[in-house]
Formats: C-alpha cells, sequence, structure tokens
C-alpha cells in the first residue's frame, strides 16, 4: 500500500519526497560576522539522498558544520556530506549540526531569506529561512 | 493543670529551637549538592594573580572579583552555534532566579579565547546583545592561560593564515563559579539548564 502511493506520488512534484521545516537564522549582532543557522530534511522517498551543500544570494558563503564535544572542549568540524537515508530526518540543531553562514548584510529578527540546498543527484531545493533573535 | 500546660508548651519550644538550630547547623556545614553541577566546597582554590582587559579597556584582575559571585565562560564571538547557547542559558538563569539580592550578588562574564579577533569594541556590541549586565573581557594568549589554566579551561585557535577571519578555535563549554574571596567555587558542565542552574545558584548564594 505504502509504495503504492510513493509510486503515485512520485511523478506528480520534483523533489516531494525531501520536505524542510524548521528552517532559521540564529541573530547576532552586526559585529559578529557568522551566523547559525538551522533546519529539518525529510526524506520520503525509497532512496538515500545526500546534502552536499547550500548557497544563497544573501550569503558569501554557507557551510555545514558539526558541534562536537571531546573531553569537555567543544570543537567546530566542517562536513562536507550528509546523507539521509530512506524514509530518515536529518536535523540540523543547536548544539549539534547547523549551518555556518556569511551574510553579506548584517541580519535583523523577522527577516527572511532564500536558501537552497544541493543534492548528490544533482537536484536542488530552495526554500526559506527566518531570522529569530 | 495550667502549670503543666505551658511547661509543656516550654518544652516543646525548646525542642523545635533545637531540632531548627540542629538542622541550619548540619545544612550549614553540608557540603552543598548541586542539581547541575560541582560545589568544591572545602577543595576551592584560590585563582592566581591575573590580568584581563575587558569591553572598556578597563583591567580585570582578581580583585576585580572580589565581594561578587563571578560566572564565567570562555568561548569566541566567531562562534555562532554554542556560544550563543551559553551566553543564552546565562541570561535565562538569571532571569529565572527569584530573590533579586541573588541576581544582584551576580556578576557573568564572556571570556574570549580569541584576542586576535575579539577586541574589546566588538565583545561590548557582542556581549549586550545577550545581556547588558554581561562584561566582556580577552587578554593575549599568555595572560589569558594564567587564568584558563588555573580553572582547567582548555581552549586551542585553529592554525590559519595571517590575517583570516574564519578560522575555528576549540574551547571548554563549562561555566566556572567564582567565589566573593576569588576562589573556584563551582564548575557547570556543558550542557546547562537554565532552571537547574538558577536553582542551584540561588542555594549557593542564599548559604553563604
Amino acid at each position: 500500500m505504502r509504495i503504492l502511493l510513493l509510486l503515485l506520488l512520485i511523478p506528480c512534484v520534483a523533489r516531494a519526497d525531501l520536505t524542510i521545516e524548521n528552517a532559521w537564522i540564529k541573530n547576532l549582532p552586526p559585529v559578529v560576522p557568522a551566523r547559525a543557522g538551522y533546519l529539518t530534511i525529510s526524506n520520503t522517498n525509497a532512496a538515500a539522498v545526500a546534502v552536499v551543500g547550500l548557497h544563497g544570494e544573501a550569503f558569501e558563503r554557507i557551510e555545514m558544520h558539526r558541534t562536537v564535544m571531546k573531553n569537555g572542549t567543544m570543537k567546530m568540524e566542517p562536513v562536507a556530506k550528509l546523507a539521509i537515508e530512506a524514509d530518515a530526518t536529518l536535523r540540523f540543531e543547536p548544539g549539534g549540526l547547523h549551518l555556518m553562514m556569511y551574510p553579506r548584510q548584517p541580519t535583523r529578527p523577522g527577516d527572511s531569506y532564500r536558501v537552497t540546498v544541493e543534492f548528490d543527484d544533482g537536484e536542488t531545493l530552495d526554500f526559506e529561512m527566518v531570522v529569530k533573535p | 493543670m495550667s502549670m503543666n500546660k505551658s511547661s509543656i508548651a516550654l518544652v516543646a519550644l525548646a525542642a523545635l529551637v533545637i531540632g531548627f538550630g540542629l538542622s541550619w547547623y548540619l545544612a550549614s556545614n553540608r557540603p552543598i549538592q548541586l542539581e547541575s553541577g560541582t560545589w568544591f566546597g572545602e577543595q576551592a582554590r584560590p585563582l592566581p594573580d591575573f590580568e584581563l582587559t575587558d569591553q572598556n579597556n578597563r583591567p580585570l584582575t582578581r580583585a576585580e572579583l572580589m565581594g561578587k559571585w563571578s560566572l564565567m565562560f570562555f568561548g569566541y564571538t566567531n562562534c555562532p552555534d554554542i556560544c550563543p547557547i551559553a551566553l543564552q542559558t546565562l541570561d535565562r538563569t538569571l532571569r529565572s532566579i527569584d530573590d533579586p539580592d541573588v541576581v544582584k550578588a551576580l556578576q557573568v562574564y564572556f571570556i574570549s579565547v580569541d584576542p586576535e579577533r575579539d577586541t574589546p569594541q566588538r565583545l561590548a556590541e557582542y556581549v549586550k546583545y545577550f545581556n547588558p549586565t554581561f562584561i566582556g573581557a580577552t587578554a593575549p594568549l599568555e595572560k589569558l592561560n594564567k587564568l584558563t589554566r588555573a580553572l582547567g579551561i582548555a581552549h586551542e585557535i585553529h592554525d590559519h593564515p595571517a590575517g583570516s577571519e574564519t578560522y575555528g578555535v576549540d574551547h571548554s563549554g563549562a561555566i566556572v563559579l567564582i567565589d566573593p574571596q576569588g576562589k573556584y567555587a563551582a564548575l557547570f558542565g556543558a550542557p546547562q539548564d537554565a532552571a537547574a542552574m538558577a536553582r542551584d545558584l540561588t542555594r549557593i548564594v542564599e548559604h553563604n
């Protein structure tokens, strides 16, 4: 039944197998260049997919980072590729995976930015990120 | 009969007073059990002399910490994930404390372990975003290490080309507490919980 449903859904809309929710940017004062971004990507496809990058016109660049704690010390490690298994969810959230974003202009709470996520199959998906205080 | 009644009342009152006195004595001599951290009690070590520069270009020394409880977090402003979380937690902690005298007795410091990029001006702009009472400070590494070594706070700047704006800095996620005599009194490991820290700090400040 589930496979039948998927078969019915897949041809309808491209990238309907991937949904993005809770996409937001933590605001910081203009004196600081980088902002952390968070989002949740759900893969309802029957196959795994991987995130290989993000970009947005308003940002010089966007990197993927992971905060890890080793012996009580916090480290930020860059991540090049993040796989999302079939029917799995990838969460960027405070204290863990996050986007390291370099906006060209200072951000303000309430601002909204269009960002594009790139997948390993060459496809992309656009979404909005809202700045929160 | 009435004599008897009043002597019973007297004995009861005496028992009550002794009971309260005893529990107060025991409580004041027992090491404080913290919900969210470690209280060093008798093992609290005095800090060595150190000198940092605060956000207003004034020296921040051991003498400056006397007479109040100091909460310190060590990070850097180019750290967009963990440092804002810690500073927001410290702001929430202060807001969660009901007793205004406890809040008044506490001072939060954000100590930058990235003195190359974090100028006093940048620190001032940064910390006031989280709470106007927070104070930012830093110092060249050799001066900074005197304080961080005494507190067991690890930090390391990643190798980077000169003038780079985007290098990372590893640093401890702990919040430390210095008592009004300049001793290292308690440690709150990451991740911290604002409500639990608020209860711990209230207990600490009210009992000391």
